[in-house]
């Protein structure tokens, strides 16, 4: 427990963490202080001095709330008239030449400028000369496009290139009325965190270039989720939303912050990915190449699973360790061998010593902690063994590597339970159409052996089941989530003291410590 | 209390009323004589001969929608989505897109309206900061055979006219 401190607000007596600003520490208990410049990532640069705060009796008796600790006895002065005319002043400077694009800036609804000039501002412009026109939908490289007019010179963006990605592409050039944020000519944006510019910016001068104009914030549903782009795990929100007529699609990902695991941010490849859980998506039924209803596909799949002598089951690393195990329960049963083979997924050198690792499947620790081989030579073996594969959405050839497979995949009757349409599940004689991650909810394992727990967000009109669902109605026994985890607490050591109900939103290291951070 | 009550006689207890024989002929004599006095000289009739004679539209009368431009023929929308979001009946669906004529940064690639779930309440003028979207075009009947054809899309809205004035529109919605 961090060290607390008592002070004043308006009068009155709040309890405070120590040694954090007081824009964090009071913005625990419920304070608002107004602020553009700081970000607890960035730290305070104090340019914006919208923050500006009184303290009673202080020497000065006015500070920027960013760079001024929660002191014991501090007596903060947020409601006095004085205050409240600097805050409506530093308002009416920042709007002096702000074009108010609103109605054809995505940042709309979602922008501190919006949101402070209701709050802490509501004045008309007294300005009578013209206003200082700069470039408009200037593109910065990296998909994002800046807008130099609604810019209110915070720095948060340059930033955030020089001290997160240490790679400074932008800097603010000239001053006063003059000065705009600017790339160096002919060296746009070029790292793999840029579109987190988008996200800090606070208000609409940085714009994502795939998300631009198409659907205002408003209207999306945003519902917490673990990007599932590598073995990071990185916390995010799905925006989603149903256009009236229209399917559940994902408009977007962003960052959550999550300081166990990624701090603020996430990388511009897990940002984009979803993408691939609105396109391409295997919805039908397929038996030998025919469209079939789901019931049909599961007799056909367990007529083959019944006929066959020697049985191989393929997992995916992506799976969460609820579906592992129930997948673990039917391989059992039917005798067959289990493999977890998935050499595919790892990008050898493509990883950093930040967020993106090498890895990109989302819980290969759940594989190992389950105890599934995952090696190829073992794969291999069984493979040109097997009368029946039966893939759970493993997709081989996720990266090149796996062609001298190629021959004994093909002399294999495979029955492939997959969420999309991909060359590695298309050769199956059975096609079982099954749920991706923002359509499932479970536990994974990250590369930091962090456990997470997430829900399902979206809801398209196919409705695919979750894999643990099929594995029901192959005969399974499991058939939730909360079913898998009396075995997985029974079987696997480093989970006999987790209830998922108990894991704690920001996810529970395993091993070093489970007994501190989950009492049983 | 203090609400007035104020007793009224039953009618209709005399023998002959109740009878009714004789009350049904006598009202059949009045719409007889209606009858025929209108067949023989109409002139002083009540109704009106639609649709060979159109009622007058006021200004401000809320008429199936359309999309203004400016002057240089421009379209206005912005494809902001106030309208979409203030419509109580949730019947318009936009689509926007880049927009490089300098007017603005953005605008509609799909602007439907679907003319059986609108309820012209006038909601969506309101919300528009452009002006961009207006019931004035004095379409009062919207009719069809079919669903599809309801669903009034961007280049029928452009299309339309206005069939006011523009001063007398802007009385009319001041
Ligand atoms: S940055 Fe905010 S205030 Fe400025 S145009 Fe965009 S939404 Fe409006
Ligand atoms: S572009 Fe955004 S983040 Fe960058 S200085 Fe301007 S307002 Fe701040
Ligand atoms: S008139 Fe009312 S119901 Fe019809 S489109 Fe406009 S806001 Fe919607
Ligand atoms: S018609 Fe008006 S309110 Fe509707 S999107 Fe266009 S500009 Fe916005
Ligand atoms: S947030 Fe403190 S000066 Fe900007």
């Amino acid at each position: 427990m961090a060290e607390m401190v008592k002070l004043f607000v308006n009068g009155q007596e709040v309890e405070v963490e120590a040694g954090k600003n007081l824009i964090d520490a009071l913005q625990v208990v419920g304070i608002e202080i107004p602020h553009f410049c700081y970000h607890p990532a960035l730290g305070a640069d104090g340019n914006c001095r919208m923050c500006l705060v009184g303290i009673e009796d202080g020497r000065p008796p006015l500070v920027p709330a960013c760079k001024t600790p929660a002191q014991p006895g501090m007596k903060v002065l947020l409601e006095d008239e004085k205050i409240k005319k600097i805050q409506r002043d530093i308002m009416e400077l920042e709007l002096i030449n702000h074009p108010v694009d609103c109605p054809v800036c995505d940042q709309a609804g979602e922008c501190t400028l919006q949101d402070y000039y209701m709050s802490y501002s509501q004045q008309d412009s007294r300005m009578n000369v013209e206003q200082v026109h700069k470039d408009k939908r200037l593109d910065f490289g990296c998909g994002v496009v800046h807008d130099q007019e609604r810019c209110v010179l915070c720095a948060r963006c340059v930033r955030f290139t020089r001290q997160i990605t240490k790679t400074g592409e932008l800097g603010i050039v000239n001053r006063s009325d003059q000065a705009r944020v600017t790339i160096f000519p002919g060296r746009p944006l070029a790292n793999r965190y840029a579109l987190n510019i988008v996200d800090i910016c606070p208000v609409g001068a940085m714009t994502s270039k795939d998300f631009r104009f198409r659907q205002r914030v408003w209207f999306l549903q945003k519902d917490p989720g673990i990007c599932h782009g590598c073995s990071t795990g990185c916390n995010i929100y799905i925006d989603h939303h149903r256009e009236k007529y229209g399917d559940d699609v994902i408009y977007r990902f962003r960052a959550r912050t999550n300081l166990q695991v990624n701090g603020y941010f996430i990388c511009d490849a897990g940002r984009l990915s979803y993408k691939t859980e609105n396109e391409n998506r295997q919805d039908r039924t397929l038996v030998d190449g025919v469209e079939v209803p789901l019931e049909r596909g599961i007799e056909a799949a367990l007529d083959k699973l019944n006929r066959a002598r020697k049985p191989l089951m393929l997992v995916s690393p992506d799976s969460t360790l609820e579906q592992l195990w129930a997948i673990k329960r039917i391989a059992t049963l039917y005798g067959a061998v289990l493999s977890g083979y998935s050499d595919a997924y790892v990008l050898a050198g493509d990883g950093d010593d930040y967020l993106i690792s090498d890895d990109k499947a989302a819980n290969r620790a759940g594989l190992q902690l389950l105890d599934i081989d995952s090696g190829k030579e073992s794969f291999a073996a069984a493979l040109a063994d097997a009368d029946l594969l039966v893939n759970f959405n493993n997709d081989l050839f996720f990266s090149p590597g796996n062609e001298d497979l190629q021959e004994a995949l093909e002399a294999t009757d495979q029955v492939s339970v997959c969420s999309h349409d991909r060359p590695a599940f298309s050769r199956a004689t059975v096609i079982l159409p099954c749920a991706s991650y923002s359509e499932y909810g479970g536990s994974i394992v990250n590369r930091n052996n962090v456990l997470q727990r997430f829900a399902r967000a979206v809801c398209r009109d196919a409705d695919p089941c979750d894999i643990i669902e099929i594995t029901r109605l192959l005969g399974g026994a499991i058939s939730d989530n909360a079913r898998a985890w009396p075995g997985l607490r029974q079987s696997v050591p480093a989970l006999s003291r987790i209830w998922p109900e108990r894991i704690p939103v920001e996810g529970v290291t395993l091993n070093s410590s489970e007994e501190t951070h989950v009492g049983a | 209390m203090g609400a007035k009550v104020r007793v009224v006689e039953r009618k209709g207890r005399t023998f002959l009323e109740q009878l009714y024989l004789l009350e049904v002929f006598k009202g059949m004599a009045v719409t007889l004589g209606h009858f025929f006095r209108n067949l023989l000289d109409n002139s002083r009739l009540y109704v009106r001969h639609y649709p060979e004679v159109r009622p007058e539209i006021s200004p401000r009368w809320r008429g199936r929608h359309r999309l203004t431009r400016h002057e240089d023929g421009t379209v206005k929308c912005v494809a902001c989505f106030m309208c979409q979001t203030n419509c109580p009946s949730n019947c318009i669906i936009i689509e926007a897109g880049e927009r490089f004529d300098g007017r603005s940064e953005k605008m509609p690639l799909r602007f439907d309206i679907d003319l059986l779930e609108c309820i012209y309440c006038g909601y969506c003028v309101e919300a528009c900061p452009m002006d961009a979207i207006r019931m004035d075009t004095g379409i009062f009947s919207v009719t069809s055979d079919n669903r599809e054809s309801m669903v009034l899309g961007l280049e029928e809205m452009l299309r339309t006219p206005g069939a006011f004035d523009e001063d007398s529109y802007q009385k009319g919605v001041r």
